[in-house]
């Protein structure tokens, strides 16, 4: 019986080597987040093989969340995308329809399993003592942050400075827009995506103050002498929630749809969330969250619902042509 | 110091005058002493005016304000390097994907970033000059010529989809035209065409007008399809070793253009096949050889005369000297030919390159049935046409000789003494037409039964873009030559010998 059920699993075993495919998955993602997906992708790889067998090859591309939508709009043949924020996911879908409309239902807590916020990275000493966004907008204080119309990590810096202005001029929208653009008045140099901003300031030792991802902040930290820069958390932010989809017509066409969704939906297992963390990303699952708790600063934070009333709101009014930002740059000429 | 000094001196002065005064002891000594005074005096005063002239010292630097100026000019220095690079990099994200646009000797084009869309506008021009030597008084066969006036567009759209219209405004058959297809390439082994274009017959029929080494073609291009309209699936494979093409067509006559509709139902079969066995072979002496075989089928069905072959040079279908002149016609004495049945062809052809030297050679079987009809005795016969060349060519300035054009090394531009390619070219050629046409379907005393030609020139290169031709062709007949006043009588009754020239613009 013995030797009948070892011929049994190794035929069986035979027979899923013999059938093990290569299988190739593009993810698209935004800036940031190049360490965490060569960490989740390993684990992933690892994973899939010992569940299916197959050999699987996850290739990145990175860069400010707007250029890479527009990228996958214009043919780049993304399987998954996970981009900064969901607007963008929308745009891929509305002028696309490469997934469909409702592409955010399909998985837990709107397609984000793990948030980040917008916090703040000074030099070592604080010498231009930032504390809050007011400090942003002093004279004299040069203010780091990426360009909006081609990064997501800068649209949220830029409706978390405007949020930051309407809780403290009681939702006054005219003097929300004037505490804005003195910040933007500040900003010497718009980088396109997040990770080229926290390069300049990091790197390069331009300016006083980056307005950053928080993980960014904190791989910066880390990666970095912790002595030379000091991370400051305002009083008030706003909740980012990075979204992730599978892209529908690419995974139907490719034959990848099974391992495409099972790539995303790892994002939210322990296993996921755990690499989450370690990179500095908040982690969706409590257990998780409560462990690495002492990591994130404790942050009042606000949702782009609340303030805004959604991404397809904000962006018609502050990111699209002629919007807000655009009227902001043109009068700072 | 120098107050100091004034002072001394002035109190020396003093004490030596003193010493003078005690020893006068009179009351001049006191004046003379109020004087010296006075002196001192004026002398302290001046060292005082030259005291307050005098600079004040510079006072103690502000490292402070200096270190914080210093950080800001860097600051700022850092802010523009960084400026102008993300500033290169807009540039270079707007030129990947800002349309190109070029002119040169290949025509003007305008393509996008990616090539995925592109548009070329080029053309060919050629001015022709025939002369004809003792014609038998032939008359208005001495000519200025527009050969050839073609405005071509060809382009890609989507990457794979590659189109071709060119019209022709010369030659003497009025604007119509030539060449218009669209050709989905999936790749290089892989395409199909659709649209009007030349048959995959003849060697020197599929070479390009552009390209060509004497003004006119050979006599056995007379037997292959010129252009016509159809599908054809072809490709490199092998990385161009062997080459493939195989099409279904309307159909045409020897050396007939399509017009662009079918005369009848049935269609035609190309096909052709070509090797270049040895084009990548380590040997270059071996490289440019190359060697196939073409061929084409046609079952008409009905009876018709546009099936038979081109009316060149004549009133009737036959075939042409490469003065463009008939020698040989359907022509039977109160009856008429008509194509009916079976018509194919097969043409064995190879070419050799190297270096400057070319060789060129083709022979075309054209096997076609028709029908005497009109008068008695009717019949239906088929009648099996040949023709075979051969044309050699060299490079007397050593550039290369390929299929298609010579391209010069030094483009003609007297005033730095250089002056293009030059390139000798010689060719014989012969066609013979089946003897048992005659009497039946063709006039033995008009027509010949046979032509041979030899010709030879010279090419002169001046550049990609611009050639002139010049060459000799005899041509003898065998048959014909009896009276008449037209073709193919009074071109069989004496040899041809016919110089030609060519200026001829083409980018």
């Amino acid at each position: 019986m013995k030797s009948f059920l070892t011929a049994l699993t190794v035929l069986a075993l035979s027979s899923v080597w013999t059938n093990a495919k290569e299988i190739t998955l593009l993810n698209v993602s935004y800036d940031p987040t190049r360490e965490l997906y060569q960490d989740v992708n390993a684990a992933f790889a690892k994973f899939w093989q010992a569940k299916t067998g197959d050999q699987l090859n996850i290739q990145q591309s990175h860069g400010g969340s707007g250029k890479q939508a527009r990228s996958v709009i214009d043919g780049l043949g993304a399987d998954v995308v996970t981009l900064a924020l969901a607007y963008d996911i929308d745009a891929i879908a509305e002028k696309s329809h490469l997934l469909p409309p409702d592409w955010q239902k399909r998985l837990p807590d709107n397609s984000s399993p793990y948030t980040s916020t917008i916090v703040f990275l000074v030099r070592k000493g604080n010498p231009k003592g930032i504390k809050d966004w007011d400090d942003l907008v002093k004279p004299g204080v040069s203010v780091i942050t990426p360009n909006p119309k081609t990064s997501g990590g800068a649209r949220w810096n830029y409706l978390a400075a405007w949020g930051y202005g309407l809780k403290k001029f009681d939702r006054s929208e005219a003097k929300a827009l004037a505490f804005v653009a003195s910040l933007f008045k500040n900003v010497p140099i718009l980088d396109s995506g997040a990770r080229g901003a926290t390069t300049t300031f990091v790197q390069r030792g331009i300016g006083d103050v980056l307005i950053a991802w928080e993980n960014e902040a904190l791989l910066s930290l880390q990666e970095f002498a912790k002595g030379d820069f000091e991370l400051i958390a305002p009083s008030s932010s706003i909740l980012a929630e990075p979204p992730v989809a599978w892209v529908d017509k690419v995974v139907n066409r490719r034959g990848t749809s099974e391992v495409a969704e099972a790539y995303l939906r790892f994002l939210y297992t322990p296993e996921g969330q755990e690499l989450a963390a370690k990179h500095f990303y908040r982690p969706r699952l409590d257990s998780v969250a409560l462990k690495h708790a002492a990591t994130f600063p404790k942050i009042n934070l606000f949702t782009i619902d609340e303030l805004f009333g959604g991404w397809q709101k904000a962006q018609k009014t502050h990111f699209s042509e002629g919007g807000i930002f655009d009227q902001l740059q043109q009068a700072n000429r | 110091m120098k107050r100091y000094g004034i002072i001394l001196a002035g109190a020396l002065l003093a004490l030596r005058l003193g010493a003078s005064c005690a020893m006068a002891q009179d009351t001049n000594t006191l004046e003379l002493i109020k004087q010296l005074q006075h002196r001192i005096d004026e002398l302290e005063q001046k060292v005082k005016t030259l005291e307050g002239a005098k600079p004040p010292p510079p006072p103690a630097t502000n490292d402070a304000a200096e270190k914080q100026r210093l950080e800001q000019l860097d600051q700022q220095v850092k802010i523009l390097q960084h400026q102008r690079e993300l500033d290169d990099e807009a540039a270079q994200a707007r030129a990947s994907v800002a349309p190109k646009i070029s002119v040169g000797d290949q025509g003007f084009s305008f393509a996008s970033a990616n090539g995925n869309f592109g548009v070329q506008f080029k053309g060919v021009l050629q001015i022709d000059s025939r002369t004809f030597f003792d014609d038998a008084g032939i008359t208005g066969n001495d000519s200025f010529l527009l050969r050839r006036a073609r405005p071509v567009l060809q382009g890609t759209v989507f990457r794979d989809f590659d189109f071709l219209f060119v019209p022709d405004f010369g030659g003497t058959g009025g604007a119509q035209i030539f060449d218009a297809y669209l050709n989905y390439r999936y790749n290089d082994a892989l395409q199909l065409q659709a649209g009007k274009f030349k048959g995959p017959v003849g060697l020197e029929q599929l070479q390009a007008d552009r390209d060509l080494l004497f003004n006119e073609r050979a006599l056995p291009t007379g037997l292959v399809p010129n252009r016509d309209i159809g599908f054809e699936l072809h490709g490199d494979l092998l990385g161009g070793v062997a080459t493939y093409a195989a099409g279904i067509f309307n159909g045409v006559g020897d050396a007939r253009l399509s017009n662009n509709a079918d005369f009848e139902d049935d269609k035609a079969f190309m096909g052709r096949l070509m090797f270049q066995p040895f084009k990548k072979s380590a040997a270059p002496a071996l490289q440019g050889f190359g060697f196939g075989v073409a061929g084409s089928f046609e079952d008409i069905q009905g009876t018709n005369t546009a099936a038979l072959p081109s009316t060149t040079g004549g009133s009737l279908p036959g075939y042409a000297t490469v003065g463009q002149q008939q020698f040989f016609a359907y022509n039977p004495t109160n009856a008429a030919v008509v194509a009916s049945g079976e018509h194919w062809r097969v043409s064995p052809q190879g070419y050799y390159y190297f270096g400057p030297f070319g060789l060129l050679g083709e022979y075309v079987i054209s096997n076609q049935r028709v029908s005497r009809i009109g008068t008695a005795p009717f019949d239906s016969r088929r009648l099996q046409n040949t023709g075979w060349e051969v044309t050699g060519s060299w490079v007397l300035t050593g550039e290369d000789a390929t299929y298609g054009s010579v391209i010069p090394r030094r483009n003609f531009d007297p005033r730095q003494h250089a002056w293009g390619a030059l390139q000798l070219v010689a060719r014989f050629s012969r066609l013979d037409i089946d003897h048992s046409v005659f009497p039946f379907f063709a006039d033995p005393a008009t027509s010949a039964r046979s032509a041979q030609e030899w010709s030879v020139g010279l090419n002169w290169y001046l550049n990609r873009n611009v050639k002139v031709m010049t060459s000799f062709s005899h041509t003898t007949f065998q048959g014909g030559g009896g009276s008449g006043s037209s073709a193919p009588a009074l071109v069989t009754r004496e040899a041809e010998n016919a110089l030609f020239t060519r200026v001829q613009l083409a980018f």
